[in-house]
């Protein structure tokens, strides 16, 4: 797997960059000690130990950390310190109220938009920013979301704390998400949902033609690109500048494909396109895992709690399917894809943990392993010196339902855990008796 | 279009008599009319030397059948020509009753191809034709009981020549259009220009569609239960009716008349007449939904359709239905995806459907076959001839084309067999009917003789395999994905059955059961450690620690394991055919109880997450729902082995899915309108109780009431024999409810959803209603936008009896973690959290004397778990269901092996090895 270049390809105002710069916030330029805790940093051993935050970034770790003078001292003894959660691919920013169109802003037009960036329509007041940070979601891959076939856009790596998406943005260009055209099958067009309509010859010509118009797009791009560095004189093109990133392995696509064939498909093309990508959805891809692995191709799952792609599949096919492909050597992150039920994350991968995918493969499939596939694990994913500073402390295994989280850093920022819905709680548990004026 | 007679090598040696012979022996028929293009015609027949098959008594190796007029005059092997006859030289052929098709609609065009589903939508699809929107069962929806298939036949349809000559002598034809289209006719093949004359019987039943595949209308009703809903109305009506008309009839003086009406006069000649009402019927629980309906209609069913009856014969055999079996064997589509497979209850279908009449045979079920779905007539005795390869007698079979058809449409006093007297119809075959190369020469219908001309030779070559499996090919995605020098098998779908899995039913069903040492959890008192439970009969006997085992027990080790109650889903729309009837505002008249779905293997994999009961509900379309179903997952069960006879309830919605854009427009479109819905049906529905109660205490004197299906649910809520389940979300639109169900002096029995229950917890208690939510889902819409995961904690702290549901085929597999997260998120114990998936939700729909709890006593519902069931780590392994093992984690995985060893087999038969 690539290493991506770690700058951003637009002058977008990071807050981590801004802190580095010295142009920091209030809250950026705080230091912090975590003290006392078991600090699971998932790149070795746990230890009871501190952590030291400095200018957004993870400055020491260690069992006999000093912590610095004037740094916040944050107890953590008797907790359990974690990497913040990545939810790899979400919908956080984009979705306010599902049935409400006029809410969404993650779904453009048109199947070609290589050049839209989520970050532009990220509203950082949203209500569910507060709510998955409440269970520990620290970051996110906010992406847009299109048809089957389609060059949809880029999806942009976000912290889930800021004023101004500016101060939320790691990445706005992070990886490029692409729908892998479907042939259908992987529920069969004899199940409930079946695939797409027409014949299996018409859709067998769609899907060639779906695949053919993918091609010409990165073809076109290629050529774009290689006439640019010519110094040919030529109309500056967003969708083409875009995708030339793609095509020269900055930008990692997250591909999505979901049934077994589909995903076979989705590999073999992005070989065959010599691009950087992960596979998501991926349901029915433990039916190939060795083939995966063999092609070290990392997987970010669509939600575990999911019923069986078919009447007769065994009925925890969803909740085993992460355990066998870790089994076979396949990377496996998990993702909600989702806004409002971002919170649940750590659930999707605890659900696979009985069903056969070992407790800490699950906690680095919520950390660092999409991190790793899409080459970003040189900001984020664990607890390690030099690391943007994303981290949780909590009273328990994050990955049950009982854990609190009871400190959460984001981009090195201290954050609130309040949300709408403990505000709703506290109000309305504090409401008075009923008060009726009786006649 | 005249039907010939020519010279063929057939034809006699007393010919010269022929003219003077029918001059002489023909009376006038009855109705007879100037025939000016037809010529006279032969009367007086003899075929000889044949041997005939009579159906109603022996073979006759060698005799002699005498048509004479129309009739059969004489059969048998010493009876000579008489004179003057038209003598037929039938050695070596042989002489069959002609062929009765049970099912048609020759004369009345063709049948549309059945949507997928039931392609219902309440207005998708085409834009409504005010005209023929219906807005409730007054409106007579897809009716036309008055028209009768012996009326305008269209005499120009070709398909009477070419059924003829298949051999079919005699049709039952029916209209087709909308839901009960009308009077089925026996009608006979002969002189289909003097339409008329074709007419054996009518009426001879009543056809039923559960689907209106030439869509004559919209809206109501729009869903499979709607149209259960509405066939018992329809028939209540006409029961009314009749009692209306005979009080008048009786005595008219002083009394009102009854209004006349056209829909419900037939219905009175059918109750009369006791003629069956046609009702479509594949599967065992189709089946078992025809006779449930068809008892509140107060008639008899006869099922049509009937591919997957093989497992249904019992059902058939203890109700005495007799069954139409389409010959049109059902197949794997062709123009197949190589990787999508059809689903194992479709391949069973396929691979079992053909069995089907020798099932029926076997359990002494009248049945007959259909041409149904087939292309070509002449495609029905290679369909026939699959049945025979699967098991059924040739008698039987020939039975099935010939008298069984006329019984069952009782016109075997004249039709159906070579017997003298009879209907002279008749089929001269070069032999044995059921051989493949036999050919039928020669009809007779009613006397008359025609030449049958073979079929055109693309409906030949279809001969051997009636479900056109030779079209293999592209059904098996030919260009497909297939590896080089890949052999294909090919289908073989005439093979013996592939032997079925047990795929269902309990893993076992032990009288005694001893659960050891597992902790506890009971749900009701406490958490106990290293406990046993005995059970025995189904029942929670004793709960204790070194319980002894007695000799017959089965011994269960949960050391190291958590035992709770079966969970219980509060709110689900697994298991039934149809959930909305969204038709109308109000949808009281439909339950959820008329379309259990038992196929479902949702209630499997819901068994997997320890779940033992769940409440099916209406959806959230309409202010008034349908009732709802509480059943147990006794997986394999029909749909009376499901039911756990709970006190009746029904679905109420409020807010956003009720008030939403419909076409056409609905009202309401507020939630001022949904209260005002709700508020004028409790008024019409008190109007009904008063009149109801009129008549019980004038001493049910006179003509009962009319009975209102849609009133007698509201009426039941107002005396408490229907409990309101009702969706809701916002704070305010609870309140009014639970105003408005005081104004008329009943409980809101629960809330569903009850998102924003936590702004109004201390009304809501007050008024004694439950509340049943979800855990942590909110945003999807306006009013779910100020949802809080703190909501049941804060509801139950509040004194509200609360429970969480999943209203989601996946959520229902772990209840038990949705209900730690009120743990998380609010501080409940871990009672309390586990009663929110058991025992609350138990008490919320009056089953907690039965289940919810482990309390002695008790149904033994129970689930064991690996790992803390409150946990994520927690994992259902053993799941019982009335003290049976339903769920086994390591036995699933022989089922399931099984399954998969079955399905291939099913696939290398049906669709051939190389898909």
């Amino acid at each position: 797997m690539i290493r991506r270049r770690s700058t951003t390809a637009l002058g977008f105002a990071l807050g981590v960059a801004a802190a580095a710069a010295g142009g920091a916030t209030q809250a950026e330029a705080q230091t912090y000690a975590i003290q006392g805790g078991t600090v699971h940093t998932l790149a070795g051993d746990s230890f009871v130990g501190t952590v030291v935050i400095q200018g957004g970034r993870i400055v020491a770790v260690g069992p006999d950390v000093e912590p610095p003078a004037g740094a916040e001292i944050v107890d953590a003894a008797g907790k359990h310190v974690y990497p913040g959660m990545f939810d790899a691919v979400s919908g956080l920013g984009l979705t306010e109220i599902g049935a409400v169109d006029v809410t969404n802003d993650a779904r453009e037009q048109g199947d070609f938009n290589p050049h839209l960036q989520a970050a532009t329509a990220v509203h950082p007041a949203t209500e569910h920013i507060p709510v998955a940070r409440a269970n520990g979601i620290a970051i996110t891959m906010a992406a847009p979301q299109g048809g089957s076939g389609a060059i949809v856009g880029q999806a942009s790596l976000i912290g889930l704390d800021g004023w101004t998406v500016e101060e939320m943005g790691i990445d706005p260009g992070a990886a490029m998400v692409v729908n892998y055209p479907s042939l259908g099958g992987g529920r069969g067009r004899f199940g409930r949902r079946g695939a797409p309509p027409g014949g299996w010859r018409q859709r067998q010509e769609q899907y060639e033609e779906a695949v053919a118009r993918l091609d010409e797009w990165f073809d076109a791009a290629r050529r774009y690109d290689q006439a640019m560095k010519n110094g040919a004189e030529m109309r500056r093109d967003l969708k083409n500048e875009a995708l030339a990133k793609v095509v020269n392995r900055e930008m990692p696509v997250l591909l999505s494909a979901n049934g077994e064939r589909d995903v076979r498909n989705a590999v073999e093309w992005a070989q065959r396109q010599n691009i950087h990508f992960a596979i998501t959805g991926a349901q029915g891809a433990w039916k190939i895992a060795d083939w995966l692995a063999e092609n070290d191709v990392g997987v970010i799952m669509s939600p575990t709690q999911s019923m069986p792609s078919g009447p007769d599949e065994s009925y925890d096919e969803a909740y085993a399917a992460p355990g066998k492909l870790h089994a076979a050597g396949v990377k496996v992150a998990f993702a909600t894809f989702n806004s409002s039920a971002s919170r649940t994350l750590p659930y999707e991968a605890a659900q696979a943990v009985p069903y056969g995918l070992p407790h800490d493969a699950a906690l680095e499939a919520v950390t660092k392993n999409a991190a790793e596939m899409l080459g970003l694990d040189d900001r984020i994913g664990t607890i390690e010196e030099g690391k943007i500073a994303n981290i949780m402390i909590t009273d328990g295994d994050p990955l049950e339902i009982q854990t609190q989280v009871t400190d959460l850093f984001i981009l090195g920022r201290g954050v609130s855990l309040d949300n709408k819905h403990k505000s709703l709680y506290e109000k309305y548990r504090s409401r008075p008796g009923r008060r009726v004026v009786s006649e | 279009m005249i039907p010939r007679l020519r010279p063929t090598q057939l034809l006699p040696r007393a010919a010269l008599t022929v003219a003077l012979a029918v001059a002489t022996l023909a009376p006038p028929s009855l109705n007879a009319q100037p025939r000016p293009t037809r010529p006279e015609d032969v009367r007086l027949f003899a075929i000889t030397d044949a041997r005939i098959v009579t159906v109603s008594g022996m073979v006759i190796e060698n005799g002699t059948v005498v048509v004479d007029d129309g009739v059969i005059r004489a059969v048998g092997a010493g009876v000579e020509p008489p004179a003057g006859a038209w003598v037929i030289d039938g050695s070596g052929k042989t002489v069959y009753p002609g062929l009765f098709d049970a099912l048609t609609t020759l004369g009345h065009g063709s049948e549309p191809a059945a949507r997928g589903g039931f392609g219902f939508g309440g207005g998708g699809g085409n834009p409504p034709d005010p005209s023929s929107h219906s807005w409730g069962p007054e409106d007579r929806p897809g009716t036309s009981t008055w028209l009768t298939a012996a009326d305008d036949i269209e005499a120009d349809d070709d398909r009477f020549e070419s059924w003829r000559n298949a051999g079919f002598t005699t049709v039952v034809s029916t209209r087709h259009e909308g839901l009960v289209p009308g009077q089925a006719a026996v009608l006979n093949l002969g002189s289909f220009n003097r339409p008329r004359e074709m007419v054996v019987a009518t009426p001879v039943a009543m056809r039923v569609n559960l689907q209106d595949r030439s869509r004559t209308f919209t809206g109501y009703p729009g869903s499979p239960m709607g149209v259960f809903a509405y066939l018992k109305q329809l028939y209540y009506d006409a029961k009314h009716y009749d009692d209306a008309w005979a009080a008048y009839e009786a005595d008219p003086r002083g009394k009102r008349r009854p209004e006349w009406d056209m829909a419900l006069e037939p219905v009175r000649l059918q109750f009369d007449e006791g003629w069956p009402a046609l009702f479509p019927a594949t599967s065992r629980s189709d089946v078992g939904r025809a006779i449930e309906t068809t008892r509140e209609m107060g008639v008899q069913p006869v099922v049509y359709g009937a591919h997957g009856t093989y497992a249904a014969a019992d059902l058939l055999e203890d109700a005495g239905i007799s069954a139409l079996v389409d010959l049109d064997w059902p197949a794997p589509p062709t123009d197949g995806d190589p990787d999508a497979l059809p689903s194992l209850d479709q391949l069973r279908l396929f691979d079992r459907a053909p069995t089907t009449p020798a099932a029926l045979a076997e359990a002494g079920v009248p049945f007959a076959f259909y041409t149904g779905g087939l292309d070509q007539p002449s495609q029905a005795l290679a369909a026939v001839r699959r049945a025979v390869a699967q098991g059924l007698s040739e008698d039987d079979a020939v039975r099935a084309l010939t008298l069984s058809p006329a019984e069952i449409f009782g016109v075997a006093d004249r039709l159906g067999s070579v017997e003298e007297g009879k209907i002279a119809n008749l089929v001269v075959a070069s032999g044995s009917l059921l051989d493949e190369d036999a050919r039928i020469e020669t009809v007779f219908v009613d006397g008359e003789m025609f030449e049958a001309e073979a079929a055109d030779a693309e409906a030949d070559s279809e001969d051997g395999d009636a479900g056109g499996d030779e079209d293999a090919g592209p059904r098996r995605g030919r260009g497909a994905r297939g590896g080089p020098g890949a052999r294909d098998a090919g289908p073989d779908p005439a093979a013996p059955p592939v032997p079925m899995s047990a795929n269902k039913g309990p893993y076992r069903d032990d009288p005694v059961t001893l659960i050891q040492g597992g902790t506890v959890l009971t749900a009701s008192h406490g958490t106990m450690e290293n406990t046993d439970i005995l059970v025995r009969d189904g029942k929670i006997a004793e709960i204790g620690t070194g319980l002894e085992a007695p000799g017959n027990a089965t011994v269960v080790d949960a050391t190291g394991k958590f035992v709770t109650p079966g969970i219980i889903d509060a709110h689900s729309h697994m298991a039934a055919l149809s959930i909305n009837e969204g038709t109308v505002n109000i949808s009281s008249m439909v339950t959820i109880e008329d379309v259990i779905r038992p196929e479902d293997i949702g209630m499997y994999r819901a068994l997997a997450g320890g779940v033992t009961t769940i409440n099916i509900l209406h959806g959230s379309a309409n202010p008034v729902g349908g009732g709802n179903a509480v059943i147990k997952l006794r997986w394999g069960a029909d749909a009376a082995g499901l039911r756990i006879g709970a006190h009746k309830g029904i679905k109420f919605a409020l807010g956003e899915n009720t008030k939403r854009d419909r076409n056409p427009d609905r009202y309401p479109a507020t939630r001022m309108g949904v209260q005002d819905v709700i508020r004028q049906g409790f008024m019409d529905a008190r109007d009904y109780m008063e009149e109801w109660e009129a008549y019980e205490a004038g001493g049910r004197q006179g003509v009962a009431p009319r009975r209102d299906l849609k009133l007698e649910a509201l009426m039941e809520i107002l005396n408490g024999e229907r409990w309101v389940h009702s969706h809701s979300y916002r704070a305010d639109e609870i309140l009014q409810l639970l105003r408005l169900a005081e104004e008329f002096g009943f409980r809101v029995r629960t809330l569903q959803h009850v998102l924003e229950g936590y702004k109004v917890a201390d009304e809501i208690a007050a008024h004694g209603a439950g509340a049943s939510t979800f855990s942590d889902w909110w945003a999807y819409k306006v009013e779910a936008y100020d949802a809080i995961p703190h909501n049941a904690a804060l509801m139950t702290e509040r004194g509200v009896l609360v429970s969480i549901n999943s209203d989601s085929g996946e959520e229902v597999r772990h209840l038990n973690q949705e209900a730690a997260k009120a743990m998380k998120w609010g501080g409940l114990d871990e009672e309390q959290a586990l009663r929110l998936v058991t025992l609350n939700s138990a008490i919320q729909f009056g089953i907690d004397d039965r289940t919810g709890s482990i309390d002695e006593g008790k149904d033994a519902d129970l689930a064991i778990w690996e790992g803390h069931p409150l946990s994520m780590f927690g994992k259902a392994v053993q799941t019982y269901v009335d003290g049976k093992l339903y769920f086994d984690i390591d036995m699933d995985r022989e089922r399931q092996a099984a399954v998969e060893a079955e399905k291939d087999a099913l696939v290398a038969k049906h669709l051939g090895d190389n898909r």
